[in-house]
């Protein structure tokens, strides 16, 4: 199984931060979320934060899915949020505006992944 | 089923509870709790079982300091006759004044003033500030909210400090002409030093010219009657004892700050009308919530509306005392001359959240409009908006009356706003709804022994619903969806089943509508001219919990009255021990208390204009501003309407603008009253928890609104009436 990658320059470290902030993100929403619908409430918080704990893990192994994982959580994140309150700027304003704001750093990740998934191929490849 | 009905079927529920209540009270020894109130029998000092939880017995002497001014008793008095009064001002105002807390007899917060239009309300500026004084000093506990709306007649304008202090203005400049110093102490303020206003009086025996033909009446903190000269502002030797009556007679055992007047007694008749909050949350057997009538002229006393002594109207006799732990009435009362009645908003039975232990008689007449017949303390009618209360909705507005319009011309009506957001429409004769009140079934679901709910609550079907619909789980808020989950999760784990959900002892419940409304004590404005009512309100659920008599000891819950009490152990909104019964209670806003943001969304405060001809909404929209809001108290600066708490009532003007401050954004804000535009608006230096008023003199017209802050609100305490008006010679 492969490991955590070594960050090496600002832009990886800045990449390991973002994941280790999904994670430390994550938790609570699964933790809470897990018992918001063991009392009969919305899955949506422990869906959610299995998602971005798994994506935080996926960046830290240096792998671009994590990423990815994120971002696709995140997009299906809009549909529910309008199915629940529609468009109703408070009710989306904690749905959504945090979530973007991570959503805008993961993307800055991705070329990041890119390079660390591509050298550590390389660096399999040789071995 | 009919009112009556229920009321029957409430008392008999109230004898079942009691006999069933005998039957566990030796389980609960240990916890000393007594289901009946002590008898004579057992009177004697606190402390005498050697259980240091046991309340002092209501029979032992008031303690140093609960007579204020120490002015002598007398024997117990008989009921006795009014001396004959004379017309007030405040049935017929001047154009320009302002003589009453509500602007007038009918308490309709209208004035026919007309220079400030929609057109100009925006170049209004400060004419003057005033300050009087009263604010927090250094190591006090902030307990301030002035809540003060002056009034104004001929050259003066009248107003109380926080702490009871009485000045005359001069309305033109805000320069002091007197003030009469009443030497409140500190330790007599109970929940809040508030002090909402003061009564004009024009005396019926001294003649015009003479000292206190005309004066100023206001009831204090520390539970006296006061009466001064309105041109010198010296005390009216002929009222009471040298110008005071002491208000702690016949009340037995209390304590500086147990009992206490914040609203202007209304003078009906020449009887003043004498109301008094006692402290909520502290004992079953706290102090009584008797109603009194006094002599206007003279401070003589002349009847007691004792809700469990109901044939005695005279005062109690030596070594005994008005009956304990009955509903108190804290809200500003209104009067009818014509009919001779006052219309008493009453509260519940001491021990907010518990009913078992309440007396049929208590039952029929908690969180209710009392008509009193003013000559001799009777009730005339009595018109219930909650059965068995235990959600301390108590009524907080004072009550408007209307000319209602019916099929046969005008009926005298009384608009009566509560914290439900239910607006009752009554026959000021005979208490009967004019618009449909239907019972509807409520929630009797409970895991309190012994306590049963009402199996139906009215509600106002003919009035539009100050409020929003039930909660849901996705209502919760937030600024993220990790704190918003933390709100769904203490949904979740809440008894909530809409409104009326009953106390729990096993988990928290939800309250919602919470105790600060719908309509708390502002009360609402009324247009005589258009028939438009204009009322802001609140939508902030409460999150409940009853705890043991054991747990309620650990969380050191007591009542102001024990010997071992702790200054912050509980007071009047929150946590309380509510001694004598089987639980103390926790209580909180539902929010989340680590950024100290509500769970629900926004709005958290409304305000309505509704045509009283067609009983429809004609605006309502969210009231102030996230300027002073935001999470962990800090202010977000955000221009943005979200709709704050607030507590204050709105004035409405003949010019056709509403005057309104209250909300937690420290803001006044005028809005069109055709329209509900907002039209203006101006930061104050303090928050602006009271109604303003507006008056003219020397053909100018001024809005004036107290800035005092609210401790509860959590908005900035101040001692500044700002006073504003048009730019002169423009």
């Amino acid at each position: 199984m492969a490991g955590l990658y070594r960050p090496r320059r600002a832009a990886e470290w800045a990449t390991c931060a973002v994941a280790v902030l999904l994670v430390l993100l994550g938790l609570p929403l699964l933790i809470m979320g897990a018992e918001l619908a063991l009392l009969g409430g919305s899955f949506y918080y422990v869906v959610a934060g299995a998602a971005i704990i798994a994506g935080g893990v996926l960046m830290l192994m240096g792998s671009v899915s994590g990423a990815l994982l994120y971002l696709l959580a995140w997009l299906l994140t809009w549909p529910w949020a309008l199915w629940e309150v529609g468009f109703d700027g408070w009710g989306l304003l904690p749905r959504l505006l945090g979530p973007t704001l991570i959503a805008v750093l993961v993307v800055l990740t991705i070329p990041v992944l890119r390079r660390v998934q591509k050298t550590s191929l390389v660096r399999k490849g040789i071995a | 089923m009919s009112r009556t009905d229920l009321s029957a079927a409430t008392s008999l529920c109230g004898l079942l509870l009691f006999s069933s209540l005998a039957g566990i009270a030796p389980a609960r020894a240990q916890s000393a709790y007594q289901p009946a109130p002590p008898g004579p029998g057992e009177a004697d000092a606190p402390g005498k079982t050697g259980n240091k939880f046991a309340g002092p017995s209501p029979f032992a002497p008031q303690a140093p300091g609960v007579n204020a001014a120490n002015i002598p008793d007398g024997p117990p008095a008989e009921p006795g006759e009014v001396t004959p009064a004379v017309e007030q001002i405040s049935s017929h105002p001047a154009h320009g004044d302002w003589p009453a807390y509500g602007r007038d007899t009918n308490a309709t917060r209208f004035s026919p003033l007309e220079q400030i239009t929609p057109e100009n309300v925006g170049q209004l500026t400060r004419a003057f500030v005033y300050h009087t004084g009263s604010k927090p000093a250094a190591g006090q506990t902030n307990k301030w909210a002035a809540e003060t709306t002056p009034i104004k007649v001929g050259d003066g304008l009248y107003m109380c400090s926080a702490m009871n202090d009485i000045m005359k203005l001069d309305p033109a400049t805000g320069k002091e002409i007197w003030r009469h110093e009443a030497g409140v102490k500190y330790a007599s303020i109970p929940y809040t030093a508030a002090c909402k206003g003061v009564v004009y009086y024009t005396s019926s025996t001294v003649p015009e010219g003479e000292p206190c033909h005309n004066r100023i009446l206001e009831g204090t903190l520390d539970m006296r009657l006061i009466e001064v000269d309105a041109d010198t502002g010296k005390l009216c030797e002929g009222f009471g004892y040298h110008g005071q009556v002491n208000l702690m007679k016949g009340m037995g055992e209390s304590v500086p700050g147990f009992v206490s007047m914040t609203a202007p007694p209304p003078i009906v008749n020449g009887a003043i009308v004498v109301n008094h909050e006692v402290l909520d949350g502290q004992r079953r057997w706290a102090p009584s919530g008797v109603i009194r009538g006094y002599d206007a002229e003279t401070g003589k006393f002349l009847w007691a509306w004792d809700v469990n002594r109901p044939d005695a109207h005279g005062e109690p006799a030596e070594g005994q005392h008005y009956s304990r732990g009955t509903p108190n009435s804290w809200a500003t009362m209104t009067g009818d001359n014509a009919l001779g009645l006052v219309y008493v908003p009453t509260g519940n039975s001491a021990a907010d959240y518990y009913s078992a232990m309440r007396s049929p008689e208590e039952n029929k007449v908690s969180s209710a409009i009392v008509a009193l017949d003013v000559k001799t303390g009777s009730p005339r009618w009595v018109f219930q908006t909650v059965h068995k209360d235990v959600w301390d909705y108590d009524m907080g507005s004072q009550p408007t009356m209307i000319d209602f319009p019916g099929q046969d011309g005008p009926v005298p009506a009384l608009v009566v706003p509560t914290k439900r957001g239910q607006t009752f429409v009554l026959d000021r004769r005979d208490g009967k709804p004019l618009l449909p009140v239907e019972e509807r079934p409520a929630p009797t679901d409970t895991d309190v022994v012994g306590d049963p709910r009402s199996p139906t609550q009215p509600w106002s079907v003919g009035m539009p619903r100050l409020g929003l619909p039930d909660l849901k789980e996705s209502d919760m808020w937030g600024m993220s969806p990790i704190d918003q989950l933390f709100c769904r999760l203490k949904f979740r784990r809440a008894k909530y089943e809409g409104e009326f959900t009953a106390p729990s002892v096993g988990k928290p419940w939800i309250e919602y509508p919470g105790y600060n409304g719908g309509s708390d004590w502002g009360s609402m404005a009324y247009d005589p001219r258009t028939g438009v009512l204009i009322a802001n309100w609140n939508v902030t659920p409460m999150y409940d919990q009853l705890v043991t008599r054991k747990k309620a000891d650990e969380l050191g819950l007591m009542p102001l009255d024990d010997p071992n009490f702790k200054p912050g152990g509980g007071g009047a909104e929150g946590n309380g021990a509510m001694a004598d019964t089987p639980y103390g209670i926790v209580v909180s806003p539902f929010w989340n208390q680590y950024t100290h943001m509500m769970c629900n969304k926004p709005p958290y405060g409304m305000i309505t204009a509704i045509d009283m001809h067609t009983r429809k909404v004609l605006w309502q929209h969210p009231l102030g501003s996230a300027r002073a809001n935001g999470p962990w108290g800090m202010p977000t600066y955000l221009p943005l309407t979200i709709g704050t708490p607030n507590n204050g009532g709105p004035v409405v003007t003949a010019g056709g603008v509403v005057f309104v401050a209250a909300t937690t954004d420290n803001m006044l804000h005028a809005f069109d009253a055709k329209t509900g535009k907002e039209l203006w608006n101006d930061v104050l230096p303090g928050g602006g928890q009271a109604t303003p008023m507006t008056y003219e003199q020397k053909g100018r017209q001024y809005v004036a609104i107290m800035a005092g802050g609210h401790h509860f609100m959590m908005t900035p305490v101040s001692d500044v009436l700002v006073v504003y008006a048009l730019p002169e010679n423009k």
